[in-house]
């Protein structure tokens, strides 16, 4: 019986394949309903790999690797020893399995893909059935991402997720697609060959220092010989720049990060949103995955201080850049670019609170503004305009739609109760106690993006929604069809995407218990889970041992 | 049955106003629309009820006996929030003797205000989206006091926040409503920005952020103590500037006269009686750190002052009856910071200084919001005109709502015996005895004076706000009819609850020390011993009070043209006052215009210099393209000529390595 995990990833990419070979003249109708059907099929499947992977038990202590994949899935697919006398004893996998971090993230995929089709229903009316195999193979990349624990699959599903969004873009969008299309897959592409190099130095470097191992491009055993046998720490430096060149475009680190805007404003509603909802966390997942576990004493030297700087200065440069945008959409892109900067001060704090704010992070960067690209393009389908100065009073109008903005900006705001306050809330926490100043200054400038996000965020509300009703001069040629409020396929869309906002703000523990362990292992590795400051002081503690509350070493 | 209440008590006073909220959202909004104000009153009721409760439940009987009897928190454990590596956040529900006062006096005005409000918004097309924000907010202000922890306090402030923002943009429809609402929001996050860093660095240095173990026991604080003393002036900066953006304070003041686009409840609970003061309370909390930094805290001071003069120069002469109202809680709000700066002058102030804040906090919520609901009721009267000018003589017409505004007033300005003199006289004494203390004395001594100076004119500008409206030939504008009505049944009753609160509570708990010997039982606040009343002060006060009212009896009332001339000849003075020394309009030139142009030039670098180095690297292949294309140009000639050149090469390499071996 094939693993659970095979179905959900290849699952969509076959629909694909069925929709174009059985159905090439699809109708718009059809395709839709087909793209639907596996979507939700795989959202289904997804929860049941989730299930599946919740319900294992508890791994020891002892036993435990600093990547710890479970539900594995692992075929040699290249054996280099076979190749001649002289071949070094290496072998290629087909290497997939899934650890806490992954599920969160596949589920994720799984969610906004549903409402990427939802999205798309209507506004998608030309080659529907390309369009959506298109959306289809793409969702089969993201997951295979986060469930290859390979280096060489990793890259492939890394690299493949770039052609259906490039045909996304470049084929359904705005008027500048074919350059925006060509400059995300030129401008990411390029970052990922420094990064594939980087990779294979890295695994050559494990081969020479740790000959015994036949399997240098599995994660998890790479993560351990690494752990076992450090590499210097002129070598780890050298990688940790090679290997991060690729991440930090595709996350994007400032000032990597003007591909983005560009592709925003061009894509489909569809794209976008899964552009911003998970391809961006495929850097900051190959961050956490390929160089916390790998090249740590980089990562702590050099990575905390240079990452720290790109995200702090990228979470203040594109809140300001957000502020002066009147396309909404492009104000939004710029958001993202303030929060996975907050994503990424969270995981280069290497500490468990950190990095378990910077993963809980990706997941409510996913959710809050995936939300707001579906519904910027619920608007833009009503009013064929994005521009701020020429929208007002949409609440009047729309008062559904209206709510569901209000409800995602707050979300994207950092409101507490809603589910950015806790990720952003870890992220600053975690980098405040990272380290002799700096960490200081970099969470200070983070939580001065908390601030200018509001401004331009509410600013949003305040010119497009609230005021009188000012509806666009001219409609562009489409005509003044009566605008309705929200229907129940748009709902459909948004409803799963803000109940989870609401449920991870009141309710992150669960997310939070089922990231831990592998958050742990890796904070481990930078040895300040336990042994440092500051120490949890209970009652209990006070009354019974005194000496232990403050865990502080300058005390005597 | 009291064993379960006992037990029980804490998370019903926020619950009951949550569940009015999800009710009025989930089913208010469809069904019987007119009377979603029904579950926020019934809500309301029980909270306080529980708060009531609760005040006998957090100090053991016979308190007043024996007023050094520190007793401890109540405590309720609702769910773990969130844990992860050294941050252990539960939601924990935290009652003491502070906030058993504070619940007390949050629920009983917000009940007044909620049955005040379900007249006062008859036939709102947004009724039920009014209340469902207003259960809301008492649902986030009581979780506010009730928090048991620094993150879950900043979590509910955050959420009063929104609140105000939701209720401030009610009629979203005016421009200038949306627009005050998004500058309530983002001026409060500028304070909260301190706040949340303020909240890390308390873990950093303190390990936890938990109220019960930080202040129900000295043991961490005075470890910290004897490690970094100097951590606790960046501490308390931190927080302090949090307070400063709640309870609009300077340089963070100007949100808060804008807020009054609001409803007028809203202006009454939020923006008068109990939000703003959150900063207070946050400070009032913290007196274990602050009692630390006394730098800090003569900083508080300064800034209460500087606050409360610039705001009552500026209620001097506006002419919207509710921005006098306005400026004057930001005034008044000063005031309670002057008092908590006090104990700077040293730490057997502290506890005097924080019980007499809160005092005059809990006297100013009464007596301001029967000001806010009588200047409401005018409103309601005049057709929602609120412009002084344009009515005048209302006495007559409007009697109810004359004798309530006339109780605020009275109590406001100061008048002896009424609610306001008590506890603005308990402020002066206290700041008269830091300014005697022989640690910054000449400081207080300035503080001192600006609070007397404030003193008078707030008598002042409260009954030139009164004579206007209320005295002078009867005039209505054309908004309001030909008969304007009293306040109808369901508005007077909370006028006149509140009116007679405003009269009396002050002297039924404040000389009687009811309210001061309570609070004494909170625990973290040092101890000292017992406050004199300060008879100098208590005179110097009632005649300033009564100073003022004469003034602007004679100036608005016995003889107006004075005031017309001194007008003219005072136009620059005039100029200023009426525009709030300008800080608003140098808030938009020095602070917000820059930053949009710091956004602009952000947006053109963007867009001009680092997008076009990237495509500058994008030509590099091309560039290198085109410089060796023509060597590929499809001419035999050239090929044979490189061929040759190579083979020259070739042989010349290989014979001078064959030379080189021989």
């Amino acid at each position: 019986m094939p693993s659970l995990l095979v179905v959900m990833i290849f699952l969509p990419a076959l629909a694909a394949v069925a929709l174009l070979l059985l159905d090439p003249k699809a109708t718009a109708a059809r395709a839709r309903w087909a793209a639907l059907l596996a979507t939700v099929a795989t959202f289904f499947v997804s929860w049941a790999v989730a299930a599946q992977y919740v319900a294992l038990p508890e791994i020891s202590s002892a036993d435990r690797m600093t990547v710890h994949p479970q539900l594995v899935v692992r075929h040699t697919w290249l054996d280099l020893s076979q190749a001649g006398a002289n071949s070094p004893a290496i072998k290629l996998e087909f290497f997939l399995g899934l650890d806490g971090i992954s599920v969160a993230l596949v589920v994720l995929t799984t969610i906004l893909t549903v409402s990427s089709v939802l999205v798309s229903w209507t506004a998608i009316k030309d080659r529907a059935a390309e369009f959506y195999a298109c959306l289809l193979i793409l969702e089969t990349g993201l997951i295979g991402v986060f469930c290859a624990f390979d280096i060489l699959l990793f890259y492939v599903f890394f690299e493949f997720t770039l052609i259906p969004l490039f045909f996304l873009v470049g084929i359904w969008g705005g008027p500048l697609r074919r350059y925006a299309a060509g400059k995300f897959f030129v401008y990411t592409l390029a970052g990922s060959l420094i990064t594939l190099l980087g990779l294979i130095s890295m695994v050559v470097a494990v081969v020479q220092s740790t000959p015994s191992l036949t399997t240098p491009f599995s994660i998890p055993d790479l993560a351990k010989a690494l752990a076992e046998n450090p590499l210097p720490e002129a070598t780890q430096t050298v990688l940790f720049l090679m290997i991060a060149a690729g991440f930090m475009v595709k996350v994007p680190l400032f000032p990597f990060h003007t591909w983005l805007p560009l592709a925003h404003v061009e894509a489909p509603t569809a794209g976008s949103v899964l552009l911003a909802g998970v391809l961006l966390k495929l850097g900051t997942y190959g961050f956490l995955r390929l160089l916390l576990p790998m090249l740590p004493i980089a990562c702590q030297k050099t990575g905390l201080p240079l990452i720290g700087t790109m995200a702090s200065i990228g979470i203040v440069y594109g809140s300001f850049c957000a502020l002066s945008q009147n396309d909404i959409k492009k104000l939004v892109a710029y958001s993202s670019v303030a929060h996975l900067g907050f994503c990424m001060l969270g995981l280069f704090a290497l500490n468990t609170e950190g990095i378990s704010g910077g993963v809980l992070q990706m997941i409510n960067h996913g959710l809050s503004t995936g939300a707001l690209f579906c519904i910027v393009g619920m608007f833009y389908e009503r009013y064929h305009t994005r521009q701020l100065n020429e929208l007002g009073g949409m609440a009047t109008k729309l008062p559904l739609l209206a709510v569901a903005m209000v409800f995602t900006s707050f979300a994207s705001i950092g409101l507490p109760g809603l589910n950015g306050f806790v990720g952003e809330f870890l992220c600053l926490a975690g980098m405040f106690k990272a380290g002799d100043g700096q960490g200081v200054i970099f969470a200070a400038l983070g939580a001065l993006g908390v601030v200018l996000g509001a401004w331009y965020l509410l600013g949003v509300l305040q010119h497009a929604f609230f005021g009188p009703v000012h509806l666009p001069a001219e409609d562009h040629g489409h005509g003044h069809e009566p605008v309705a409020d929200l229907n129940a396929r748009e709902v459909a869309a948004l409803a799963p995407l803000l109940t989870l906002c609401l449920v991870l703000g009141l309710f992150p523990q669960p997310l939070l218990n089922l990231i831990q362990p592998d958050v742990e292992a890796v904070a481990k590795l930078y040895g300040n889970v336990k042994a440092t400051m500051p120490k949890t002081v209970t009652t209990a503690s006070l009354t019974t041992s005194p000496s232990m509350a403050l865990g502080s070493e300058t005390r005597p | 049955m009291t064993d379960w209440l006992k037990e029980n008590v804490l998370w019903l006073i926020p619950a009951a106003p949550l569940l009015a909220c999800l009710w009025i959202v989930l089913v208010g909004q469809v069904v019987r629309r007119k009377y979603a104000h029904r579950p926020l009153v019934l809500g309301l009721v029980v909270s306080l009820a529980a708060s009531l409760y609760l005040l006998t439940v957090v100090v053991p009987q016979g308190f007043a006996h024996d007023e050094h009897e520190v007793s401890h928190s109540v405590i309720t454990f609702v769910y773990q929030w969130f844990k992860v590596g050294t941050l252990d956040i539960p939601v924990t529900l935290r009652a003491d003797a502070m906030s058993a006062l504070m619940l007390t006096m949050v629920t009983s005005v917000s009940t007044l205000v909620a049955i005040f409000a379900s007249s006062y918004m008859k036939g709102d097309p947004g009724y039920p989206r009014f209340f469902a924000a207003m259960s809301l907010f008492v649902f986030s202000m009581c979780m506010l006091v009730l928090a048991g922890n620094f993150l879950l306090l900043f979590v509910f402030w955050e959420a009063v926040g929104l609140c105000s923002y939701l209720l401030i943009g009610f009629w979203f429809q005016k421009p200038s409503a949306a627009a005050a609402a998004k500058k309530a929001f983002v001026v409060n996050r500028i304070g909260d920005f301190g706040l949340i860093l303020g909240i890390l660095l308390v873990w950093q240095t303190c390990g936890t952020l938990d109220f019960a173990t930080l202040f129900d026991s000295s043991f961490v604080i005075d470890q910290m103590v004897r490690q970094q003393p100097e951590i606790f002036h960046w501490i308390c900066l931190l927080l302090f500037v949090g307070a400063i953006g709640k309870s609009a304070q300077f340089p963070l003041q100007v949100w808060l006269p804008d807020a009054m686009e609001g409803p007028t409840p809203v202006s009454a609970l939020i923006h008068a009686a109990t939000m703003v003061t959150a900063g207070v309370y946050l400070v009032a909390r913290c007196t274990p750190f602050f009692v630390h930094a006394p730098y800090i805290q003569m900083a508080v001071s300064g800034i209460g002052a500087a606050t409360a003069l610039i705001a009552a120069i500026t209620a001097l002469t506006q002419y919207d009856l509710k921005r006098v109202l306005a400026y004057s809680t930001v005034s008044q709000l000063g005031y309670m910071f002057m008092s908590l700066g006090a104990a700077g002058a040293g730490e057997g102030l502290a506890i005097h200084a924080v019980t007499f804040a809160m005092f005059h906090m809990f006297t100013h919520a009464f007596f301001k919001a029967v000001l806010f609901l009588s200047a409401g009721s005018v409103m309601h009267a005049m057709g929602d005109v609120i412009d002084m000018r344009r009515f005048s003589g209302l006495r007559k017409v409007l009697p109810i709502t004359h004798w309530t505004f006339l109780a605020g007033a009275l109590a406001l300005a100061g008048v002896p015996l009424l609610s306001g003199f008590w506890s603005k006289d308990e402020i002066l004494a206290v700041l008269a005895a830091a300014s005697k203390g022989s640690a910054h004395g000449g400081f207080y001594q300035v503080i001192l004076g600006i609070a007397l100076l404030t003193s008078l004119m707030t008598a002042f500008y409260t009954f030139r706000a009164y004579f206007m409206t209320f005295w002078g030939p009867e005039k209505f504008p054309e908004e309001a009819g030909h008969h304007p009505h009293d306040a109808p049944p369901a508005m007077a009753g909370p006028l006149a609850i509140l009116a007679i609160a405003a009269l009396g509570i002050g002297l039924v708990t404040g000389p009687t020390h009811l309210y001061g010997h309570y609070l004494h039982h909170t625990p973290g606040l040092p101890h000292a011993d017992e406050f004199p009343l300060d008879p100098v002060m208590m005179a110097i006060s009632s005649v300033l009070a009564i100073a003022g009212i004469a003034v602007a009896y004679l100036l608005y009332v016995a003889s107006p043209g004075i005031a017309q001339n001194l007008k003219r000849s005072l136009s620059i003075g005039f100029k200023i006052s009426q525009e709030g020394l300008f800080i608003d309009w140098c808030g938009y030139k020095f602070v917000a215009a820059p930053l949009r142009t710091l956004a602009s030039i952000c947006e053109f670098f963007d867009r001009w210099v680092v997008d076009t180095i990237v495509d500058c690297f994008g030509f590099i292949p091309a560039l290198f393209g085109s410089v060796i294309r023509p060597v590929q140009n499809g001419m035999v000639q050239n090929y044979g000529l490189v061929m040759m050149i190579g083979l020259v090469v070739c042989l010349i390499s290989v014979l001078r390595a064959l030379a080189g071996t021989m």
